[in-house]
């Protein structure tokens, strides 16, 4: 408990440096509760998210950073490997490929990547998952 | 029937995102384990084995030359590390070898730098270095702090203290392959046909996944510290009579391309371990 909570207050004073080197991530902390963070994020260029942004939850265990936080998308998305309804997301990181070196900024950079290189294998929107397949592959 | 295959491809995949139903129950099990037991006479291996494998006893009775006790790590794909850890903490707890704890905390500052100049954040691992260097302060005996064999056991035991110097070794590891990344190219290439970036990624740096020979070999090189893993398996040898193989993992002097094994036999680690297909646990021999 102790030591997530040292590690999220270095993670917020590092958000507050690099805010102007990423313009894309808006990364912000509860007031009352360090546990809690939400993310803007800009929908990356050359995908069918240009131009939206996209409201993210995080919320972070206890154990973290042993354990990944959990994210979810608020702003709805029709997205491959995105849960259409609850914004749950399948990203690897997000489960066992976890590890302490990602952090809450390095996570939304991940998220981005995937709004842009969707992973059809994986999907928990099947309609979604089925496009890309028809149209790319 | 391709139909068939894609659709259980798919359901693999899925099951291996998002957590299946199997390993969850397996995870239940280890839980009741403790994540290190006590040191227990050799006896208790070949009890385990005792309705099992006669090739298999016929090794235990060899490892019995040498051996003395097994200390079991709980198999949750950490095994390796925190047996690594416990056997390290413990020789300095017994031997009181302050000449080696000066040698390790330098090596330990290089990893440092060498995180560092990989692009790793220092927020991100600093705490993990910062927790294994109290432990090291801790097992010397004569300071405020300092620890009985008992408190490095229970230490062992606690999940926050334990993961997180298992995360430091993971931490130390993931440096030294990426450093070297043009020697554990091949040999990560060759075991799952990926970058060395994308294999520190997925089974190096998260807690649970498995050591290798490369894990083995870059930690050893890391921290310089020798290994010795005595490997109990099915195989046998032609020539009849059984034997036990071992293998020293001897770090390369100045960090040089790996060890051979042609000083190997002349060194005597103090760290050994026993490996079973999947699972490390500690040796400690007579």
């Amino acid at each position: 408990m102790q030591a997530s909570r040292a590690r999220l207050f270095k993670e917020y004073k590092e958000v507050q440096r690099e805010k102007v080197a990423d313009p894309d991530i808006q990364l912000a902390c509860d007031d009352t509760n360090i546990f809690k963070w939400t993310a803007l994020i800009k929908g990356p260029s050359e995908t069918p998210f240009e131009g939206g942004v996209f409201q993210l939850v995080f919320s972070v265990p206890e154990q973290y950073p042993l354990q990944p936080p959990q994210v979810r998308f608020l702003t709805k998305i029709f997205h491959p490997n995105v849960h259409f309804k609850t914004g749950e997301i399948c990203l690897d990181i997000l489960k066992n490929a976890w590890s302490p070196a990602w952090t809450l900024q390095s996570v939304c950079r991940a998220i981005i990547a995937l709004m842009a290189h969707p992973e059809p294998d994986s999907p928990l929107n099947c309609d979604s998952g089925n496009l890309v397949d028809v149209l790319f592959v | 029937m391709q139909n068939e295959e894609q659709l259980t491809c798919k359901i693999e995949d899925w099951a291996n995102c998002c957590g299946g139903v199997d390993d969850d129950d397996f995870m239940q099990k280890q839980s009741s384990i403790p994540l290190l037991g006590d040191k227990e006479p050799l006896s208790t291996l070949a009890a385990e084995y005792q309705s099992g494998s006669p090739i298999l006893l016929e090794k235990i009775k060899v490892l019995a030359h040498k051996y003395a006790a097994i200390r079991r790590a709980r198999g949750d794909g950490n095994c390796f590390f925190r047996s690594f850890m416990f056997s390290y903490l413990e020789h300095i707890l017994e031997t009181q070898d302050r000449a080696e704890v000066d040698r390790i905390k330098i090596k330990v500052e290089e990893c440092r730098k060498t995180l560092q100049g990989l692009g790793y954040v220092d927020f991100t691992f600093e705490d993990f270095f910062a927790l294994f260097l109290e432990q090291l302060d801790d097992v010397l005996q004569g300071n405020e702090n300092s620890i009985s064999h008992e408190e490095l056991q229970n230490r062992s035991c606690d999940q926050s203290v334990s993961d997180y110097i298992v995360m430091f070794f993971r931490f130390v590891t993931t440096g030294e392959i990426r450093k070297r990344s043009q020697f554990f190219e091949p040999f990560i290439l060759g075991l799952t046909n990926t970058t060395v970036e994308q294999f520190c990624k997925s089974s190096v740096e998260p807690m649970g996944e498995e050591s290798d020979h490369m894990h083995i070999t870059a930690l050893s090189d890391a921290l310089g510290v020798p290994i010795r893993v005595v490997y109990l398996d099915r195989s046998s040898c032609d020539a009849g009579g059984v034997s036990v193989n071992h293998h020293n993992f001897v770090p390369a002097p100045g960090n040089l391309p790996s060890a051979t094994s042609a000083s190997s036999e002349s060194i005597n680690p103090f760290i050994t371990m026993l490996y079973r297909p999947g699972h490390y646990d500690i040796l400690y021999p007579k």
